[in-house]
């Protein structure tokens, strides 16, 4: 004989509760007492024991449905047994659809969200929140809270959002509701309240802590003009992106033997040699045209791709680290390329720079290879999407056809924002670049 | 061994005694410790208690000498010095038994002398040392004395010397336009001494915003103030100031008194500060916004280590020290902290001014509402009055209001709530404004920008 188990109460002023979870699947052997699913009140998520011994034969209710107590959830009986007439009436009358709105039930008055409107805002047939969606009692939850359902992680069945996560979220001021941006659990405002600022630069919250004190002399160096254009932008860097650094060498071999021609004979006929970062500039701006994914900007809400290739390059200077511009290096041969570079490290060497000249690139190039540096992780040059770092020439063994060979070989760490591209097309733009590194003489004639 | 303190609070003043108030409200154990013979710091002693008295006095003396147009008419008004002094006294010292009623309450010790930081958690005091697992610096500031030649003589007096005067001046010459100086000045005009500002810079009242204190300014030379901005002071004597002005010609200000009221420098000398290690930035102890010092245990709160320099900061950073000490998240937050000029008329400021949301590159949108076309301000008032509310561009939330006329330093609270809470424009049109209200001219303000 077959058991129809109903939702018990969960006291008097429970009338329904969302089933959150079934922990039995139709088939499964239960004894009586074990938990048949999880269900949510207003108050707590508690379990439905099995009232009865046997095999869970039907499920009369759907993950997520709000279910008024007293009504029948599952049947369970010995396996086989034709259980169609146990339910009829009940659940098809009163089966209630996962996204009907619950108001209707509950006798919650609307709370401040239901004023000003905005994303928690009582949305009949929607099921906002994470990707999973919500339960109705959570989103009644977040209208009363005034919390915003769009940055609550769920903890239910796939993410979805329930009650106790609401419960759980950080409390947001109207304009961080309205702002952007990712949820900290606790915020800088009123009593943790978080605010815009927290959403937009998390990180700015943090004041840096207060030195211990440290024996002996110190000499304290105030952080302005460019050390504070650079910390500020290296933190905004590493705190607004997503780096990924991919490591690989190419053979210098071509490289050393056009500089060797150049040196040789290029003065007779007019030509300076150019330096090996002027190759590699050279090598990029032949190479990401055939990448726009990797010529781009990262904007948070888009991605936005260049036509025309401007290299950023960075420059060491007393006054600290620069980085001009050269600007539409797809177009430039190697000589315009070393000339431009030149000027403007002596520009911003001596302080000339302008403004204009240090903005407006589409990708930066940083090479620490003169320093002895092998493999360095360059740190991106916001908003931009990737940046090349290049490492100094070293030996490397290859196997050849005479055994281990020794060459000369260049360090390439590309340093991507893996929120607006992924390893593998960043992995491909890396080996089109060995290539043109390996055949800079024919990337030079062409 | 004597016994060891929770918290050893350095200082009386609205920071240190709001800090042992808080403290022993906690369950801590807590020593509080004064150089001089009342609680209460500059504000209770010798700043804001004592100069609110002496303005509402000069106020109403004003009105009542000006009541002609309210159909109000007095003839043979004076006004009693002595009174007046009677009555700061008495205001005083009903507040100094009331922080005492509040140290025997909290049962915080207090102990009268010249405190030393010895090392971490040691303070002495004369012979005795005390120790605790958390020492606050609540030491304050004083008037700046900046090196002019004749400052010390005896017709010149600071912001704490004047409120000791036992007869009024016939010629008050003030040296410094900000907002101690513009109060003194607003006393002494209205109970009818002639009154000379002379300000470095061409505008007064410091920070507060440049519209309001150009209305501050023009309401205050009606009542008779003369300002002499652009002017630097060479040197005082006898006979009065003597100055230059922007064109570099020599002016001679006479005056009977002189009040230099050019701002405040901490008090972070003379305390142990230096041997103990305690980081300095310029003369302000380095805190964080939790008002550690750089060594553990040791806590900084008030005029010694905030470059705004107002009671209620010091309060509230006493009591982000104290919630940290006991373990309570709290945090210091500078872009709501309210000023307030108690002259006729009030100006109040909270959160950003134009200049400073300009300076950090915030777009703001600005509201104006002048109050001649406010209900209750006409009523009240002939002169002019302004309110001001910015708001961000984009996320319309308000981040600054600005306020001249009306009770100005009343209702800057409720904006200081909105910026704290960080209420738009259209949050804060939804509120019930009193009608007919001052206040209400925030709303007039933001309603016509608030559908755009």
């Amino acid at each position: 004989m077959a058991t129809v188990v109903v939702l018990p109460k969960q006291g008097n002023s429970v009338e329904s509760c969302i089933i959150v979870r079934w922990m039995k699947n139709v088939g499964d052997a239960v004894k009586e007492g074990d938990g048949l699913c999880e269900v949510e009140t207003d108050k707590a998520t508690v379990e439905v024991p099995a009232t009865a011994s046997g095999v869970l034969l039907t499920q009369a209710r759907k993950q997520g449905e709000d279910v008024p107590v007293q009504t029948p959830i599952a049947v369970i009986g010995n396996a086989g047994e034709d259980v169609a007439g146990l339910l009829g009436g009940t659940a098809t009358t009163q089966v209630v659809e996962a996204s009907t709105p619950v108001a209707a039930q509950t006798t919650t008055p609307a709370g401040p969200a239901g004023v000003t409107g905005g994303p928690a805002a009582r949305a009949p047939g929607g099921a906002p929140g994470g990707e999973g969606g919500s339960s109705p009692r959570a989103r009644e939850a977040a209208v009363d809270r005034g919390v915003d359902l769009a940055g609550v992680a769920g903890s239910g069945p796939n993410g979805l959002v329930i009650e106790r996560d609401i419960a759980n979220a950080p409390r947001m001021t109207p304009a961080a509701k309205a702002a952007g941006g990712t949820i900290p659990a606790v915020g800088t405002g009123l009593a943790g309240t978080v605010t815009a600022a927290d959403r937009m630069t998390p990180l700015a919250a943090a004041t840096p802590a207060v030195a211990a004190p440290v024996a002996g002399a110190v000499t304290d160096i105030p952080v302005k003009s460019i050390r504070k254009v650079i910390a500020e932008r290296m933190r905004q860097s590493i705190s607004t992106t997503a780096q990924l650094t991919l490591n690989t060498t190419a053979k210098a071999t071509a490289m050393n033997a056009l500089r060797a021609r150049y040196k040789a004979a290029g003065e007779s006929v007019g030509l300076a040699a150019p330096s090996v970062n002027d190759l590699i500039l050279l090598a990029v701006a032949r190479t990401l045209p055939k990448f726009p994914m990797v010529n781009a900007h990262f904007l948070g809400d888009k991605i936005r791709q260049f036509s025309d290739i401007h290299l950023g390059v960075a420059i060491d200077t007393e006054r600290g680290l620069m980085v001009p511009v050269v600007k539409d290096a797809g177009r430039k041969s190697v000589a315009e390329i070393g000339r431009e570079v030149k000027s403007l490290a002596k520009a911003c060497q001596e302080g000339a720079v302008k403004p204009e000249q240090l903005s407006g690139s589409t990708f930066t190039v940083t090479n620490l290879g003169a320093l002895g540096i092998e493999h360095f992780t360059p740190v991106l040059n916001v908003p931009e999407i990737a940046i090349l770092g290049v490492g100094g020439i070293v030996l490397r063994p290859y196997e050849g056809a005479k055994g281990v060979e020794f060459i000369p070989s260049i360090a390439l760490s590309l340093t991507i924002d893996h929120q607006g591209l992924d390893g593998a097309p960043a992995a491909r733009f890396l080996q089109a670049l060995v290539k043109a590194i390996e055949a800079i003489d024919l990337v030079v004639a062409a | 061994m004597s016994e060891i303190y929770d918290l050893i609070v350095i200082g009386g003043g609205p920071a240190g005694y709001v800090a042992a108030e808080r403290a022993g409200e906690s369950k801590l154990k807590t020593l509080l410790i004064e150089r001089e013979e009342h609680l209460g710091g500059v504000c209770l002693n010798w700043g804001c208690i004592p100069t609110k008295t002496w303005l509402a006095c000069s106020k109403l003396f004003y009105q009542a000498s000006h009541g002609a147009a309210f159909g109000v008419n007095a003839s043979n008004l004076t006004l009693d010095f002595a009174k007046v002094q009677e009555r700061k006294a008495k205001v005083q010292g009903q507040l100094r038994q009331g922080i005492k009623g509040l140290m025997r309450k909290f049962g915080v010790t207090v102990v009268q002398g010249t405190a030393k930081l010895v090392a971490a958690g040691k303070v002495q005091v004369g012979e005795t040392v005390y120790e605790a697992k958390n020492v606050l610096i609540a030491s304050g500031s004083r008037p700046a004395k900046p090196p002019i030649p004749g400052l010390d003589g005896a017709n010149v007096v600071d912001s704490s010397g004047i409120l000791s005067l036992s007869a009024l001046p016939k010629k008050l010459a003030v040296i410094g336009g900000g907002v101690i100086g513009v109060e003194f000045a607003c006393f002494f005009a209205q109970v009818g001494v002639a009154v000379e500002v002379i300000e470095l810079m061409p505008e007064i009242g410091g920070a507060i915003d440049p519209d309001c204190a150009r209305i501050l300014r023009e309401e205050l030379s009606a009542k008779g103030v003369s300002f002499r901005l652009g002017y630097k002071v060479q040197k005082v004597d006898a006979a009065g100031v003597h100055a230059v002005d922007g064109g570099g010609n020599a002016v001679h200000i006479p005056a009977d008194l002189v009040l230099c009221s050019v701002g405040r420098t901490p008090n972070t000398e003379n305390l142990g500060l230096e041997a103990a290690g305690v980081d300095l930035d310029r003369r302000l102890i380095r805190v964080d916004d939790q008002g550690r010092t750089n060594i553990p245990g040791v806590w900084a709160a008030g005029d010694c280590c905030s470059r705004i320099m107002l009671a209620h900061v010091a309060s509230r950073q006493a009591e982000v020290v104290v919630n940290t000490i006991a373990g309570r998240k709290d945090r210091m937050r500078w872009k709501a902290v309210p000023g307030v000029v108690y002259a006729s008329p009030e100006v109040a400021g909270v959160g950003l001014t134009e200049a400073a949301a300009k300076a950090e590159g915030t777009p703001v949108i600005v509201a104006k509402w002048p109050l001649q076309a406010n209900g209750r301000f006409i009523a009240e008032n002939d002169g002019k009055g302004l309110v001001k509310v910015l708001f961000h561009a984009t996320d319309r939330r308000v981040l600054g209001v600005h306020i001249v006329g009306g009770a100005a330093g009343e209702m800057i609270a409720g904006a200081a709530t909105a910026i704290e809470a960080e209420l738009r424009i259209d949050e804060l049109a939804e509120v019930i404004w009193p009608h007919p209200t001052v206040s209400e001219a925030q709303k007039d303000a933001i309603y016509p920008l608030l559908h755009h």
